[in-house]
């Protein structure tokens, strides 16, 4: 038999049949360490949520039409949106606009392609369903409360046409939307039925875009559609892009702070309990030193229990703090975040280092006990 | 030849003074009792012998070789090599069985025998008892643990304080005989007790009283009439 196999029935021994006591020590490895490990996961993925994020709160460049005429072309916007890179291009929702009246009000309609509308927005908020047939609409939520709309209502828009004839609608509600803008006083419908009603082909009044890309690259790329593309100019939403780098950078170093404190609380809280251990223990390390155990065996002894515990307690922390990374980042994000794998040795090994490192002292402590302590009775 | 001399040890706690000049040899082979009321340095004079203190004044000298300048580490490989220590509070490392708790001696001493840590076991009675923890054991299965424990190793010197005094009448017989049986087979053993008949046994009692020698007697029954 090797001497280490006996070292290590001492300390699983230790470990397994102390449950309760082994129990609190886990417990306080693994909860630093699940906090850890998701603070650390919400620090390297809020780049990629905080990304979408912004994406998601819309377009970044807007088309108009330029030189005087107040609307472009189709073919227009094709030719400019050539200029974009293809594979950042995360959607393209074109719009025309009318006034139009329903029971007497003026409300604005807006014929859109609304497959591409929910790339561009995202965060808009439709109860029911988007529209999928001929004489189905979209209405924001200002005119459902207006004209006691709500899905499935019938209700008609007259107004007058490209031909200044007065046309007259009938139009089903598929759903409401709530976008906390304008938005929420317009009735969406697809192309197809805005040209039936108004007629006019292929004119398009702006074109919202929403591309993947850093607000530098965003300039670069307007500038360049601006000098190549005719009958269409395109501008930047400035409103967003502009301060997702400074709200990135400030989130991460509040994470990062987070993370720190959260690392010496962690140090604390295992070295305490450690030291509560070791104190627990005093009577059986003078034991073990007076069965001529030397101060490095004793040391060993509790490194030994010190390396099990950041380990299991790192296991443990690393699928907790990824369900916690995930719980924040569903709750607050509205996103899953995806799992690293590398994530659970490393939460091991700096679980591993941590408990050390906070059982340093305790564990220097129990090998200086003296073993007269066990002589002398309580 | 003495195996232990003891020449003019002081320790002294502050005021206290736990041991006083205290002059004492212990030949090889000697069963020795130390008797006293409760304060008058027994408990001291074990460390001090066995390896866990050190005297205030004077020397120790154990296996001819003086101790008392030794630092910790020393300290402790002597204790390790030649000293067996039986405790009156049993002490078992409470999450290993009997049976690791022989074996935890021979780890720290040298090299863990399972076969030789059972025979330990079966010397004093307890080969069946030995995958129980310390916490399925009886007061007097548990010092008889210990004592295989002390012996494991084959110590020069046994050091037993108090070894019956938690213990029934029943046991403290038992672990008595085994007392007996070591000292026929040569050990030399100092033992700490309350217990007039343990002290019977022996061959010498050293009384203490305010950390200094108050007599000795000699056990005239043991020494000249060879009963054992
Ligand atoms: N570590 C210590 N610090 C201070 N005084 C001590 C210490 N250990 C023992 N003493 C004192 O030394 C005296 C002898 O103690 P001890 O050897 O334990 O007596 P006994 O074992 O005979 O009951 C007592 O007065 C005790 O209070
Ligand atoms: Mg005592």
């Amino acid at each position: 038999m090797k001497k280490y196999t006996f070292y290590l029935k001492m300390i699983t021994s230790s470990l397994f049949r102390r449950r309760s006591r082994m129990f609190t020590a886990l417990l306080a490895v693994a909860l630093g360490a699940a906090v850890l490990s998701g603070l650390v996961t919400i620090y390297y993925d809020i780049p990629r949520q905080m990304g979408q994020e912004f994406r998601s709160y819309g377009a970044n460049i807007v088309f108009i039409a330029s030189g005087e005429k107040s609307y472009f072309y189709d073919d227009d916007l094709k030719k400019a949106v050539s200029y974009l890179p293809a594979k950042d291009i995360v959607g393209i929702t074109p719009y025309r606009y009318k006034t139009i009246k329903i029971n007497e009000q003026p409300f604005m309609a807006a014929g859109t392609d609304l497959e591409q509308a929910q790339k561009t927005s995202p965060y808009w908020y439709v109860s029911g369903k988007w529209p999928q047939k001929d004489g189905e609409a979209l209405i924001g939520q200002e005119v459902a409360d207006l004209i006691r709309l709500k899905t499935g209502s019938v209700f008609s828009v007259v107004g007058t046409g490209a031909d200044n004839k007065p046309f007259k609608r009938d139009f089903t509600v598929s759903a409401v939307v709530q976008t906390g803008g304008s938005e929420e006083a317009f009735i969406f419908m697809s192309l197809k039925d805005f040209e039936n009603m108004a007629g006019g082909q292929n004119a398009l009044d702006i074109a919202e875009c929403s591309v993947s890309v850093s607000s530098e690259r965003l300039g670069i790329i307007i500038k360049s559609v601006n000098e190549n593309a005719q009958g269409i100019t395109a501008r930047p939403v400035k409103r967003i892009s502009e301060s997702e780098g400074a709200v990135l950078t400030k989130l991460q170093a509040l994470i990062y702070l987070v993370t720190a404190i959260i690392l010496i609380l962690t140090m604390i809280c295992v070295a305490t309990t450690m030291m509560a251990v070791v104190a627990e223990r005093r009577k059986e390390i003078g034991l073990k030193k007076a069965l001529g155990a030397t101060n490095r065996m004793i040391a060993a002894e509790f490194l030994g229990e010190d390396v099990f515990l950041g380990v299991f307690g790192g296991l443990l922390g690393a699928v907790a703090g990824f369900i916690l990374a995930q719980a924040v980042s569903v709750n607050v994000f509205a996103r899953s975040i995806t799992f690293q794998p590398l994530l659970i040795p490393v939460t091991i090994a700096a679980s591993i280092i941590i408990t050390a490192a906070a059982c340093f002292i305790p564990v220097r402590s129990a090998a200086e006990v003296d073993p007269a302590v066990v002589l002398r009775g309580e | 030849m003495n195996l232990l001399e003891l020449k003019n040890v002081s320790k002294i706690y502050g005021e206290v003074k736990a041991l006083q000049n205290i002059e004492l040899s212990v030949a090889q082979g000697e069963w020795l009792a130390i008797m006293g009321p409760s304060g008058s340095g027994k408990t001291t004079m074990m460390n001090i012998i066995g390896c866990m203190d050190k005297p205030t004044h004077g020397r120790v000298i154990l296996d001819g070789t003086d101790i008392s300048k030794e630092n910790a580490k020393a300290l402790t490989s002597v204790r390790r090599d030649k000293i067996g220590l039986i405790f009156q509070q049993f002490h078992l490392i409470n999450y290993l069985t009997a049976l690791e708790n022989v074996m935890a001696a021979q780890y720290y001493h040298s090299m863990q025998d399972e076969k030789e840590a059972l025979e330990a076991l079966a010397r004093v009675g307890l080969a069946r008892r030995a995958k129980h923890l310390p916490s399925q054991l009886s007061g007097g299965e548990q010092q008889r643990v210990c004592i295989a424990r002390a012996l494991i190793n084959y110590p020069m010197l046994i050091l037993a304080d108090e070894p019956t005094g938690n213990l029934d009448e029943t046991n403290e017989k038992i672990v008595l005989d085994i007392f007996k049986a070591l000292h026929k087979e040569g050990s030399t053993i100092v033992v700490v007790t309350h217990d007039p008949e343990v002290a019977e046994n022996t061959q010498r009692t050293v009384i203490l009283e305010h950390g200094k020698i108050a007599k000795i007697n000699v056990n005239k029954k043991i020494n000249g009439g060879n009963k054992i």
